[in-house]
């Protein structure tokens, strides 16, 4: 039979098919995780293993990706068997592993199908895996257990049936042979065919039918599918009467009705035959009860909103800032005494800004999900490398918006494959340092102004400045000599590319692949990394994050002809100078006291070479500003003014070239200009 | 050619196929799969942003979106020309990355069919040659064709070492 | 326009009838995610037909089929279920189900069974 793809009904159930396969995989690889971790399976989890298996398996199956359907079909059939066997000593412990190779198979196949890709995995020699583990559970167990089909047939009756009327003797006046032909594809002709026989009894006197045994499935099947079912009957029913009752047989494709004269008759029910009445019992199903599963899982009031229609939403809303702008800030009204419309613009105001921060928060999502995540990257980690690390988090509930939780993932886990790989030592070192045996990799998401702090900590080894530093001398990557840099430079040197003392190349940590490639990813939401340690008993990686990348209170400057956004948050106080106040470092660098304290002056026009006619201090405007730890001063031509500004990201065109430092978006002003938002800390750093 | 007329021009046409937007800078004629032309605009005022290779003059706010755009006269190594109410911007989309080409002038929308497509020539192989995909012959005149994506990707690394 | 009852745990397969039923002039009044709910929502609704899955939490297909059937002896409720729950289907036949689907299936025959079951 040729499975014709029905693409028309592939496309717009591709998206929920990804996301409810996904939802589901990450709920049975935490069921997995927790009951490996408490080395047995409750029958609970089993329950729910099956059906998640059986669902994933129909899904699949309507989508056409058949490895994936197959795969679940084998371990669905294994969790059949768990569930209603109950085998005593099962490996626990190979049986994860098994489940978990599943997941892994079918996450990566999705992952192919999202990005537009073939499915073309080859699920084979897993399934031979999953069912030799099978037929060893089912030879250990009990091998007088009787299996299915032998249960059936041990229930199978014959397929005579006499109808209770007592009144033998009148055996129905008309005799009827029918064939009945269903429909290609319908499957399950059998009890199709059965269906058909129980609508005619009560009604008919007596029946036969061919072929006999309804509930041989596959060789009964292939019988019906090609001769057809055919049934004799005795009934006082007319021919009219019998064609009709037969006609309303669903995905009958042809129906062959003969009336039967008497010598045939006689000779189909002949009395001596030896009948036995049907019993209706025997095949009510005994081996696949329904359990009432109970659903893990809190139900609330959520619905799934289409991700392309939140983000509508934010563009709409974005554009409804700058267009409240453009009304309330319109030059028209320079000038004028409108005190009811600084009041109704007032209320404007509030009801924006309520409806933004509305909007924000449905973007935002918990990280718990991604948190979670990292259980079987631990749990994966310490098994192969034979180490002992347990997974804390902190925060989990803490708040990121939806894009961004995207981008951190990967980077996440790399950092914690590397923190177990090269921080956390083997139980035996620790114990002889006196470390507890097991290693802890503390994971915290925090809250922090503008911005979500993510820490990872391991009680590992901590960084060797000296590995460092001599790491850093065999790539040329000193700018300074050794002696000036701090502990905390020092460590943020492993980040640059191509970096990696040689025991950092393994299986899991890559070729120095790694961190710098984290580095660019957080990057790329906006956001920072940073590493401290204590050499011996600690790393600490800190993933600086914004909050959000939509909008933003903004002071614009302006530079020449450029206009320039400094985040109204970052800034301290703004004044204007004097040449008198300006100092110079031995480097040349310009610097200002202020109360007491030294600031470095950054430029605008000579960092971002901008043509302006105000070059002179005094002429221009100082920003203070300030990022973590340090604050610089900026000098501009003049403020213009504080807004509102929706930040919209550089073409990805350009972030392709190259990651602009100081710049961290850009934006449209209510005029149409576009206005580049200046990132703090990528200023402050290149002081 | 008027921005209208080039757009009615685009809806008249059932299929894109073969057919070329063409366009002049200095005395040679360009010309650019039609298909990957999503407008063309006159000159906008451009915001610049630093530390990028010259030939990117920075980017335009095109109807709220924003988009970075190309001299291509500089992408050429051609001397810079000033612009004048000519200068077209021709917006250009390809494998999702849009981006505008600042040109001297547009001229028509030609259909050049296959038959008339040829290789560059192996002889001059000057810097530009590698942004040139085939050259199309109409009449006595011949279009070089663009190749977008290598005029999108190619020697952004080498240019930015320069910066 | 036929009334009908969506009754599946997986959403996935709800949507995906759900289409194939709007597409070809059914109405979709109700959708349920366990037996329980069908069985809820059957009373409410009264849909003119019901598709309802096997496997289910809370309470299986079969169960809810009994129910539904003992509340209302019209109704007309197609079973859908997987390869190799013959038994299962045959339980289901037997206690009033007017037809079954099998899984995977394609729009084709699930409109077909309803028209059929329908009398359409």
């Amino acid at each position: 039979m040729i499975a014709i793809s029905d693409k028309s009904i592939h496309e717009p159930m591709l998206d929920i098919f990804i996301f409810e396969t996904l939802k589901q995989i990450e709920q049975l690889e935490q069921l997995v995780i927790c009951n490996e971790k408490s080395s047995c399976y409750t029958q609970n989890s089993i329950n729910e293993i099956f059906r998640i298996m059986h669902t994933i398996k129909g899904s699949a199956a309507m989508m056409l990706f058949d490895n994936i359907s197959a795969l679940s079909h084998t371990i669905e059939d294994l969790f059949f068997f768990l569930r209603e066997e109950k085998p005593k000593d099962i490996d626990c412990s190979g049986l994860s592993d098994l489940v978990l190779e599943g997941i892994d198979f079918i996450k990566i196949e999705i992952d192919k199908i999202k990005n537009g890709h073939e499915s073309d995995g080859n699920s084979e020699d897993l399934s031979k895996k999953i069912r030799n583990f099978l037929s060893v559970l089912k030879n250990c167990e009990n091998p007088l257990a009787i299996s299915e089909s032998e249960k059936q047939k041990q229930d199978m009756r014959t397929q005579y049936y006499i109808s209770q009327d007592k009144n033998a003797a009148v055996s129905g006046k008309n005799v009827y042979k029918a064939i009945l032909h269903f429909d290609e594809g319908c499957e399950m002709e059998n009890i199709r065919a059965y269906s058909v026989i129980h609508n005619l009894r009560g009604i008919v006197k007596e029946l036969q039918y061919i072929p006999e045994n309804i509930m041989a499935n596959d060789e009964c099947v292939e019988v019906i599918r090609r001769d057809g079912f055919v049934i004799f009957m005795k009934t006082d029913l007319s021919y009219e009467e019998i064609e009709e009752l037969l006609q309303q047989t669903v995905f009958l494709k042809e129906l062959l009705l003969t009336r039967l004269d008497n010598a045939e008759a006689q000779e189909k029910f002949l009395i001596d035959k030896r009948i036995v009445l049907e019993k209706q019992e025997t095949l009510t199903p005994k081996l696949q009860k329904e359990e009432a599963v109970v659903s893990s899982g809190q139900q609330q009031s959520l619905i799934s909103v289409n991700v392309n229609k939140l983000d509508k939403l934010m563009d709409l809303v974005g554009e409804m800032v700058i267009a409240e702008a453009m009304v309330v800030q319109n030059p028209d009204l320079g000038g004028l005494e409108l005190h009811n419309f600084q009041k109704a613009a007032r209320q404007l105001e509030k009801i924006t800004s309520e409806l933004q921060d509305m909007v924000m928060s449905i973007r935002m999502l918990p990280i718990s999900a991604t948190f979670h995540k990292m259980h079987r990257i631990v749990r994966d980690m310490c098994k192969k490398l034979n180490k002992e690390v347990q997974l804390e988090l902190i925060g989990e509930e803490t708040e990121v918006d939806k894009n961004i939780i995207e981008h951190i993932s990967d980077p996440l886990m790399h950092l914690i494959r590397n923190s177990i790989d090269h921080g956390i030592e083997a139980s035996e070192e620790r114990l002889e340092k006196g470390k507890p045996q097991s290693g802890t990799i503390t994971l915290t998401a925090q809250n922090a102004g503008s911005d979500v702090l993510i820490t990872i900590k391991d009680d590992g080894k901590g960084l060797n400045r000296e590995r460092i530093l001599g790491r850093a001398n065999e790539h040329g990557l000193l700018s300074k000599p050794e002696s000036e840099m701090h502990d905390k430079e020092v460590y943020s040197m492993i980040f640059l590319p191509g970096f990696s003392t040689k025991d950092n190349i393994s299986e899991f940590s890559g070729r120095g692949v790694g961190m710098d490639v984290v580095v660019k990813n957080i990057e790329m939401v906006g956001g920072s990394v940073s590493v401290e340690s204590t050499p011996g008993s600690s790393t600490t990686v800190t993933l600086k994050i914004p909050l959000t990348l939509a909008i933003i209170d903004g002071m614009n400057i302006k530079v020449g002809k450029s206009m320039y956004t400094i985040p109204t948050i970052s800034i301290k106080e703004s004044f204007r100078a004097n040449e008198r106040e300006l100092i110079k470092d031995p480097n040349g660098n310009e610097m200002i006291m202020v109360r007491g304290q030294c600031y470095p002056i950054l430029r605008l026009h000579e960092r971002f070479k901008v043509e302006t006619d105000i070059v002179n201090i005094h002429e221009g405007i100082i920003v203070m500003v300030e990022n973590e730890e340090d604050s610089i001063c900026i000098f501009a031509d003049e403020l213009v003014g504080e807004q509102q500004v929706v930040v919209k990201t550089l073409p990805a065109y350009i972030r392709n070239i190259r990651k602009i430092k100081g710049l961290a978006g850009c934006t449209l002003l209510g005029d149409g200009s576009i206005s580049l938002i200046l990132d703090i800390a990528g200023l402050a750093d290149q002081q | 050619m008027a921005e209208n007329e080039m757009q009615e021009l685009w809806e008249e046409e059932d299929t894109q196929k073969d057919k070329y937007l063409t366009f002049s800078l200095g005395t040679e004629f360009y010309g650019i799969e039609i298909k990957y032309v999503t407008e063309i605009v006159g000159m906008q005022p451009i915001t610049e942003v630093p530390e990028l290779p010259e030939y990117i003059r920075g980017i335009i706010n095109l109807r709220g979106k924003i988009i970075p755009v190309m001299d291509v006269r500089l992408r050429f190594k051609k001397p810079a020309r000033e612009y004048n109410d000519r200068t077209c911007i021709i917006v250009v989309d390809i494998r999702d990355i849009s981006i505008g080409l600042i040109i001297d002038s547009v001229s028509e929308v030609l259909s050049i069919p296959e038959g008339d497509i040829v290789s560059p020539p192996e002889i001059n192989k000057g810097h530009n040659n590698k942004y040139i995909k085939n050259i199309g012959k109409v009449g006595n005149d011949v279009k070089l064709i663009l190749d977008c994506d290598k005029l999108l990707s190619d020697d952004v690394i080498d240019d930015l070492s320069n910066v | 326009m036929k009334r009908v009852l969506i009754v599946d745990d997986a959403a996935f397969m709800r949507a995906s009838i759900k289409l194939m039923l709007e597409r070809n002039g059914f109405e979709v009044v109700g959708e349920a995610e366990n037996g329980l709910k069908g069985i809820e929502c059957y009373k409410e609704l009264k849909p003119d037909v019901v598709t309802m899955d096997i496997t289910m939490p809370e309470l299986g297909g079969i169960e809810a089929l009994k129910t539904i059937r003992e509340y209302d002896p019209e109704a007309k409720i197609i079973m859908v279920s997987a390869m190799g729950q013959e038994p299962m289907v045959m339980d289901a036949v037997v206690s009033g189900a007017k037809s079954f689907i099998v899984k995977p299936f394609k729009e084709k025959l699930v409109v077909q069974t309803l028209n059929k079951v329908l009398g359409l």
